[in-house]
Formats: C-alpha cells, structure tokens, sequence
C-alpha cells in the first residue's frame, strides 16, 4: 500500500477561486502534496489544463466537481461526465450521487454543517438521506486548523454516528482552497492508500475513497491494520468472524509516520495519546513519542462493528485530535465465512 | 440571434432556476453574454440582523448560537447571488458560479469564459440558466442579453 498526501477540495477562477489551475498545482506541490482534486462549483472547464499543469508540476489531479446546490454542497470526484447538479431536488440527492457513480465517480458531503444562507449560500447540508451507502464520504474536516472548528466537531460526530448505525463511509478532509495566501494554521491532509500500482492512477485513487483507504492528518500520517485468523486487514476492509472469534480480543498494529511530509508541518514536542475506538468508544489507549515507528495494541473481547485509530495531542494550546485512520468494519459470519 | 431580457426576483424566489432557451439557426463564430443584476448587497443592518437570527438558528447548533449572534458582523454586508450557466443542443457548456454582480462572458471554439467550456457555436436550441442562489433584497432587478458574434454589439 502507497499512501499519497492529497488535498480533495479546492476551487479556480473557473468559479470562485482566486488562483489559476497551475499556481494551484504548484503551491500544493510546495506543501508537499502528491495530489489534488479539482473540485470546482458546478463547472469541469478548468480541466482543460490538467494534463499541461500535471506535466509541469508533477501534482496528480483528480478530475470534480462541487455541486453547489440550494439544498447542499456535494463534492464529485472521478466522474468521467458531467451529472446536472440543477436537478437536485431536497428529497432526491442519492439520484445525484448514482448518476454520479454511473459515471465512475464518488460523491460526499462537503462541509455538512457550515452556516447555510444567506451567509454561505447552500452550504449547510439539508438533503435528506434516504440511503446513507448512495454517499461516499463525509468532508469531516473543512478549512484550516480544521480539529476544533465546532462545524467540523459536529461532521466528525455525524460520521460516528453513521458507523455505530452500521453504514460504511469515509470520512476526509478538504481546505476548500479558494487562493494562494499565507496562513500558519495547521493543514490537513487526506492520505489515500493505493493497493495497486499497475492500475491508472485516477482509477485508484477514486477507488481508495470509494472503499474508505483513507487517513487524515494535520501532523504524522496513521495507519491502522488488524489482523484474525492468520489474515491481516487494513484501512477500509470487512473483517469476518464466527460468533466464537468475536469473543477474542483482537490484535491491532498501528503505524506512525512523522516523517511524512517532514518539514511541511509542526506540532509542539510531546507525549502523543494514540487511541483505538470503536462503537463503545474508546477501547484501547496509549502513549506514544515523536518517533516513527509501529506499535500493537489489543482491543477486548465482544462485538465491535468497527474500529479507528486516533492521534490526540495538544496544538495551539489546546487538546486536539491530530490524525485519524477511517474504519476498519467488523462483521460477525459463519464460521469460515469470507470477506463479501 | 439576440435576446434581451429584463427580470425581477424577491426573496420568495431563493432557490430556483430561471431558464431561458434560445435558439441558434446556423452556426457561430462565438456567443455573448452579458450578465448584470442590482442591488448586490443588503444595506439594512435591521433586516440583515433579522436574515441573519433565522439562519443562527436553523444551522448553527444551540450551544455557539449566542457567540455566531455575537459575531454575526463578519457575514455583513449580505449579498444576492445569481449565477449562470449554458447548455447547448447537446449538454452543458459550463457555469460561472462566481459573486460578480456583472459578468461579460464569451464562448467559442478557440476560447471560452473562466468556467465555460470552449468548442463550436452549433445550430440548435440553447439555453441560458439563471440560478437564484439568494436574494437578500426586497427585490433584485437584472438583465440579461446574448447574441451571437455575427450579430455585434450594438443593433
Ligand atoms: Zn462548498
Ligand atoms: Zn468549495
């Protein structure tokens, strides 16, 4: 598995923004970025200079698109045509989002609970959600120095909420990056986990956020596999056990990286708290320094039906989540059963 | 070709599109837009406040309603905002979501508008969507106009 350092939101002045497709590309490329979506409102035209500024760069870009709606933002990626974002209607949003896979893309709530109108117009996510597995992901984290943002605490709240009710969803970050100006607030970082090399980039990438290969950070990259049976699971995969497994405990490796995108970030010297939760919260906890490396944790006996790993530390003065894995699903099966 | 059209939106009309198709007989060098719509911003602090205690209290959750209404300034002025987008016979040719209260847009086949897609000016109908994100104003006056380039500027 490669891990790449993507940045999944940002606009040009083909909308909104304020920067052009190629210093877009070259500031990612400054910050250490390997990847980048394109995701500007309601229009693909920037796309025209893709292959030119990739070449020029160096940064992968992701074809998407913002649906920028009455009724909420909903960030496309991958779609290899263009799907009418005028057609969503309040009630009908997943009729979207299957157009959208139609056309091999992914779909999720951008910034679900940012003020909506008239001060942000459409941005406070108000579609119902008939079929949480017709969404992709949840941007958990929008803007900078994301963790402790409330909008951002609620979205975070909103994906737990989604996996404790059994629905497997991504979650990611995205700087909604509209310009190239200066900030010291801590960027985040969606790290996509590319299983297959051979495969054409944008096809991997997509699948990875379709499947939930996803890490997100604003310091060292977290990963997480769990293994069972002789089989080890990572990121994103459905682990089976018969009824009598689920009465083991679980053995459980996480991995830091604090060497990723070394010199692109900081966070003050300290003892880091490295947690396992699950849908009973918390499971395992521990600490860790400032130093690559992995370590194995176990969670109790009994049915979790999924599992993270998160990075918590104190940043600016305050105590933060730093770094999360997505999930890692549990499902209890027939003894001997295989992953669906 | 050339249209030319003069409309009127209030608050009630928030949250629709306003489509309106044309059609091209024989293709074209390039097609015009230009976009205008007035007032952009909502002067009345009164009624700004007013929008704005609704909001808080629909999207911003209960415990950071008092701090939002504490800081609610940073959202003033409000603004109206109306944004374009164009199909042609066969699909989508791009929008221009963007704040600019007045745009003058062009599509061809060599060059196109930030967010339109550039290729040929075909025969077929076509279609200008006005798209009424918000409008904050008791009413927003606009106009709308698109002719072809073998039309010129002026009649
Ligand atoms: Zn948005
Ligand atoms: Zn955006």
């Amino acid at each position: 598995m490669r891990w790449i350092a993507c940045e999944l939101h940002t606009h040009t002045a083909h909308s909104d923004g304020r920067q052009s497709l190629p210093e877009l590309a070259a500031g990612a490329a400054a910050l250490g970025f390997e990847c980048i979506a394109l995701t500007d409102h309601n229009t693909m035209s920037g796309l025209a200079q893709r292959e030119e500024v990739e070449r020029e760069t160096g940064i992968r870009i992701l074809p998407g698109m913002e649906w920028t709606t009455f009724y909420g933002h909903m960030v496309t990626i991958g779609a290899r045509a263009f799907v009418d974002w005028r057609e969503a209607h309040p009630q009908r949003i997943t009729e979207g989002a299957a157009e959208v896979h139609r056309h091999g893309g992914v779909a999720g709530l951008a910034h679900p609970y940012r003020i909506g109108s008239p001060a942000c117009t459409g941005c406070y996510w108000e579609y119902e959600i008939a079929d949480w597995s017709d969404l992709d992901y949840i941007e958990v984290w929008s803007g900078t120095w994301a963790p402790i943002k409330t909008d951002n605490l609620r979205a975070y709240a909103l994906w737990t909420e989604r996996l404790n009710a059994g629905t497997r969803i991504a979650a990611t970050s995205g700087r909604d990056w509209h310009a190239q100006e200066e900030t010291d607030e801590p960027l985040s970082v969606t790290y996509l986990g590319l299983e297959d090399e051979r495969t054409p980039f944008e096809d991997e990438a997509v699948r990875a956020l379709r499947r939930g290969r996803v890490s997100v950070t604003i310091g060292p990259l977290l990963t997480l596999e769990a293994s069972q049976g002789g089989r080890t699971y990572g990121i994103g995969d459905v682990l089976v056990r018969s009824a009598e497994e689920t009465g083991e405990p679980i053995e459980v490796g996480v991995s830091l990286q604090f060497s990723a995108r070394e010199g692109r970030w900081s966070l003050p010297p300290q003892t880091f708290s490295l947690r396992l939760v699950g849908d009973g919260g918390i499971l395992a906890e521990r600490a860790v320094d400032a130093v690559d490396g992995g370590y194995r944790l176990e969670t109790p006996a009994g049915g979790t039906t999924w599992l993270r790993a998160e990075l918590w530390g104190v940043v600016r003065g305050a105590r933060a989540l730093i770094a999360f894995t997505n999930a890692i699903y549990y499902e209890t099966g027939e003894k001997g059963a295989r992953t669906p | 070709m050339r249209m030319e059209i003069m409309g009127e939106a209030g608050p009630d009309d928030a949250r629709t599109h306003r489509r309106y198709p044309f059609e091209l007989r024989e293709p074209s060098d390039g097609l015009h837009i230009r976009f205008a719509y007035s007032p952009k911003t909502l002067e009345d602090r009164e009624e700004s406040r007013l929008l704005m205690e609704r909001s808080i209290a629909l999207y911003v959750a209960p415990d950071q309603q008092a701090r939002a209404l504490e800081n609610v300034d940073r959202y003033y002025p409000l603004k109206n905002l109306i944004t374009i987008s164009v199909d042609d016979g066969r699909g989508y040719r791009g929008a221009c979501h963007r704040h600019d209260a007045e745009q003058r847009l062009f599509l061809s086949e060599e060059e196109a508008s930030p967010g339109l897609t550039r290729g040929p000016v075909e025969p077929g109908r076509w279609c200008v969507t006005l798209s009424l994100h918000a409008i904050v104003t008791a009413s927003c006056s606009y106009r709308l106009e698109v002719w072809t380039a073998e039309e010129g500027e002026n009649r």
